[in-house]
């Protein structure tokens, strides 16, 4: 009796589906099919990403929008023993739990290896950051930019710079200035209008508001380094003959300035008498100029 | 014409425990069968396995060995369950659904659809009159009320058969009446009516035949004037104001003679004598005559008689270690 | 031929969700996206329609699972419990209809509550794309009503029927808590699909790494049903995958429902 009751179509379908079933797993379409698990990190990404199930890519806004406010407190912070220590922790996790997370490389890029006390000032970071993005995604030629990038305004290899800025070229769809880029930097690497190239062709390929304002802004200090060095030239022919003028008022006076210089900021030059040299002032939002010394985060 | 219903050597084994399992013997060798138009009552006390036999005719549980037929096809056909109703033991069905909801859910899964469906359910509310309640939620129901819903929904597709789980357990005297009279009402219209019960008296008023059921086993079957279960063993006579000469007269006798309230006594008399003929007598010297009630066996005297033990729910025995 | 009586079963399932309240969720998943779109502005960088994108997906996802979870469990031990399983099964109506309809139930609840949580999202998403600047929009992946997403939604859909089954499936024969229990256990394991697959690269044992790849085919693969990060960033979904996935998603829950229906077959209602 019980015997008859196991049976019958229901047995049939079961068995016929559990075979079907197993089959379909042996003929999966996706290439994903058969990739290795991501590589092990020394973050917890991994452990996140386990636990996060299918819903790696809302932990991965979470921690973005965690990575955002750290980086922007710590840069608005007047507190002189501040840390960046956990923005790139957070944009690792981010790019674990969603390799896709294009802005976070891009971020990182940026604003990693800014000089202390305006970002963490660790180069090595961001290099390491845009390396695994673009194992993620061996499309992104965006990233091999980057690091083009880094190599040369942050580290000043410009060799290194433009072997990065060939490779950029070749992944297929990158923008068509890069070889160009890698040319000009070999030439004339730390020149500044190699400089002033990259910027605006950074800015021009900008994904995202801040890196746009990011390129101005450096290109508006690449120009009031050409303001300090005009002006300069005319502040020591006028310290010769008469000595380190108090104020610009003193030039105006002897008509040699129209006005009182102000960079693109539009904030007055700044006269620095114990060094007799010209900086912009650093109330000026284009403080401090790049090529001065990097200062060092202290010790936590 | 075939039975209505008939079982075969119906036997039904139940596993118990975790890890030895052993076999609990509900029901064993039981083979009855019950005619069209019959009124038939399955009689036994609690655990005997009335509820086990009527759950194997509609294949809510599988039998061990034996088979089970309704209305000639195999209990559990599907297409049979058209014509067939059941009311289970205590029955529950979705508390926050109203009696009309129910019995149009149900009517709904048997097919009925639109005026047709309405108008069953509307009839059925009148039958078993949930008229004025119909609207309020099952769980406010009294236990008579939802007895009276249960049978609405055994009637759902006016069913040729209609099995029915103790109708009137749990219910006052009023309710008993009721559903009482509704069964009653379903003998009347032809179809048959098979109901298992623990209570003599409500078998005796409905149904023409009987089988009892005892610790899984078939006792007997008949009518139930014919079986020597229900047979009639002697007399009981209420009297008042009887000469106390008389009374003693009795006791000496060996006749049983016990004191009800104020004056007034219950005389039980073998069979073998003519109450009439001492009821007259009685009546002659002075005495009223209150009542005269044939006595019989219970159940439970039954067992005790045939069995031959204290206990009749000794189920311990029915297993196999 | 009068109509199978799964449709009126399948009917009393939708309507006790509705009566114990399950749509009030979707107030809750209503506000929470709309709430969370008005802050997120303030927050990111410009990824609010990253971040709405993938909060309403996730939210859907986790709504359908608490729906697909307590009632499943529920579907068949409930009744048995009620005792209501006795008036059901001695209508004309087969073990296979019972639970059929059950089960249709569920699914038509699952349907309605994804459905309507779908058109919150595109409102949201909807109201993003009329009032963002157009120098904004060209910042954003994926359109804004990306119909993309509908095919994010359909294959979470079909995750959710899966779960539904192996609910359904333990509700045949054991308590809510166990199929509770046990539902959800599968449910995370049929993340760590690829991982049991893998389980060599990892693991010394050779055992070990055969039993993990057996398991790996066995066990529902949940993880085919998720292509939210995919659609979220408008990168391509292949036709064929998608269309893999549903064969694969169809095939399990007609295989659960068919060892259910083998097991509620041959249970003894006491």
């Amino acid at each position: 009796m019980s015997g008859r009751r196991w049976g019958g179509w229901p047995g049939v379908v079961a068995a016929g589906c559990t075979v079907l079933v197993v089959g379909l797993q042996g003929a999966r379409p996706s290439a994903s099919a058969d990739v290795p698990p991501s590589p092990l990190y020394v973050t917890s990404g991994p452990l996140v990403q386990r636990l996060a199930l299918s819903f790696d890519a809302l932990v991965a806004d979470i921690y973005w929008i965690r990575a955002i406010q750290h980086f922007g407190s710590t840069r608005r912070s007047r507190d002189p023993g501040k840390q960046y220590d956990q923005l790139y922790p957070l944009l690792d996790l981010v790019t674990t739990l969603d390799p896709d997370f294009n802005i976070a490389y891009r971020f990182g890029a940026i604003f990693l290896a800014e000089i202390y006390p305006e970002g963490p000032g660790r180069p090595d970071q961001a290099l390491a950051l845009l390396e695994k993005g673009f194992a993620a995604r061996p499309d992104r030629w965006q990233y091999l930019q980057d690091i083009g990038f880094i190599h040369y305004w942050w580290l000043q290899d410009y060799e290194a710079a433009a072997g990065w800025f060939l490779r950029a070229s070749q992944v297929p769809g990158a923008s068509w200035w890069l070889e160009t880029l890698a040319a000009t930097t070999l030439t004339q690497g730390g020149n500044r209008d190699a400089s002033r190239q990259l910027w605006q062709q950074l800015g021009a390929d900008a994904d995202h508001d801040w890196m746009r304002q990011e390129a101005s802004r450096r290109l508006a200090q690449l120009d009031a380094l050409d303001d300090v060095d005009r002006l300069g030239s005319i502040v020591d022919a006028y310290a010769a003959r008469v000595g380190f003028p108090a104020s610009w008022d003193e030039m105006v006076a002897a008509g040699l300035l129209p006005g009182t210089p102000v960079d693109p900021a539009g904030v007055p030059y700044a006269l620095e008498a114990p060094t007799r040299s010209i900086d912009v002032s650093s109330s000026s939002p284009l403080f401090p100029l790049p090529g001065a010394p990097p200062t060092l985060p202290p010790v936590p | 014409m075939t039975a209505a219903i008939r079982t075969q050597e119906l036997t039904k084994d139940y596993p118990v425990g975790f890890w030895r399992t052993r076999r609990y013997r509900a029901l064993d060798d039981v083979s009855l069968d019950v005619a069209r138009g019959e009124a038939f009552g399955l009689l036994g006390p609690n655990g005997a396995g009335k509820t086990t036999t009527l759950k194997l005719l509609f294949q809510l549980v599988f039998p061990t060995a034996g088979r089970a037929e309704i209305l000639g096809r195999p209990a559990g056909d599907i297409a049979v369950k058209r014509r067939i109703g059941y009311l289970p033991e205590n029955p529950s069905f979705y508390d926050y659904l109203t009696a009309e909801e129910l019995l149009s859910y149900f009517a709904g899964v048997f097919g009925y659809q639109g005026a047709e469906r309405t108008r069953r359910v509307a009839r059925l509310l009148d039958t078993v009159g949930i008229e004025s309640e119909r609207r309020l939620p099952l769980r406010r129901y009294s236990k008579g009320m939802l007895q009276r819903v249960g049978l609405a929904q055994a009637l759902v597709n006016d069913p040729e058969v209609v099995v029915l789980d103790e109708p009137m357990s749990g219910l006052d005297p009023i309710g008993r009446r009721q559903v009482s009279d509704l069964i009653l009402g379903l003998r009347t219209e032809g179809r048959t009516v098979f109901f298992s019960s623990h209570i003599l008296t409500d078998a005796e008023r409905l149904c023409s035949r009987v089988a009892v059921l005892a610790r899984g086993r078939l006792m007997s079957t008949g009518r139930i004037g014919d079986t020597d279960v229900f047979g009639i063993r002697g007399w009981e006579l209420v009297v008042a104001n009887v000469d106390p000469v008389r009374l003693d007269r009795f006791r000496t006798e060996g006749v049983s003679v016990r004191p009800i309230a104020d004056d007034r006594v219950a005389i039980d008399l073998g069979l073998e004598t003519r109450p009439e003929q001492i009821a007259s007598e009685l009546v002659a010297a002075g005495a009223s005559l209150l009542a005269m009630n044939p006595l019989r066996d219970t159940l439970e005297d039954y067992f005790f008689k045939t069995v031959g033990r204290a206990n009749t729910d000794d189920t311990a025995d029915r297993f196999d270690a | 031929m009068s109509p199978s009586p799964v449709f009126p079963i399948a009917a009393s399932v939708f309507r006790e969700s509705v009566r114990d309240r399950v749509p009030y969720n979707l107030v809750i998943f209503a506000i929470l996206l709309m709430g969370a779109s008005y802050l997120l502005g303030q927050l990111t960088a410009g990824q609010e329609l990253k971040i709405i994108k993938d909060l309403g997906l996730a939210a859907m996802s986790m709504f359908g699972l608490f729906i697909a979870l307590f009632i499943g469990i529920g579907l068949v031990s409930k009744e048995v419990e009620r005792r209501s399983i006795y008036g059901l099964l001695s209508k004309p109506i087969s073990r296979a209809q019972f639970l059929l309809g059950k089960y249709v139930g569920l699914v038509v609840t699952l349907v309605v509550n994804v459905g309507v949580m779908s058109v919150a999202l595109y409102a949201v998403l909807g109201y993003m794309a009329v009032t963002e600047s157009e120098d904004f929009k060209r910042g954003w992946e994926a359109p804004a009503l990306d119909p993309m997403l509908i095919v994010a939604i359909g294959l979470i859909l079909l995750g959710l029927m899966l779960v539904t089954a192996i609910a359904l499936l333990f509700s045949t024969f054991s308590s809510p808590m166990v199929s509770a229990a046990t539902t959800l256990g599968l449910y995370v394991a049929g993340h760590f699909s690829d991982d049991l697959r893998h389980l060599d690269q990892s693991v010394d044992s050779r055992v070990a790494g055969v039993l993990g790849r057996l398991l790996s085919y066995l066990l529902p693969d949940l993880s085919v049903f998720d292509v939210k990060a995919r659609v979220v960033h408008g990168l391509p979904v292949p036709f064929d995958e998608v269309a893999w996935a549903v064969g694969y998603g169809l095939v399990y829950i007609v295989g659960l429902l068919a060892v259910s229906i083998l097991i509620f077959n041959r249970r003894d209602f006491k």
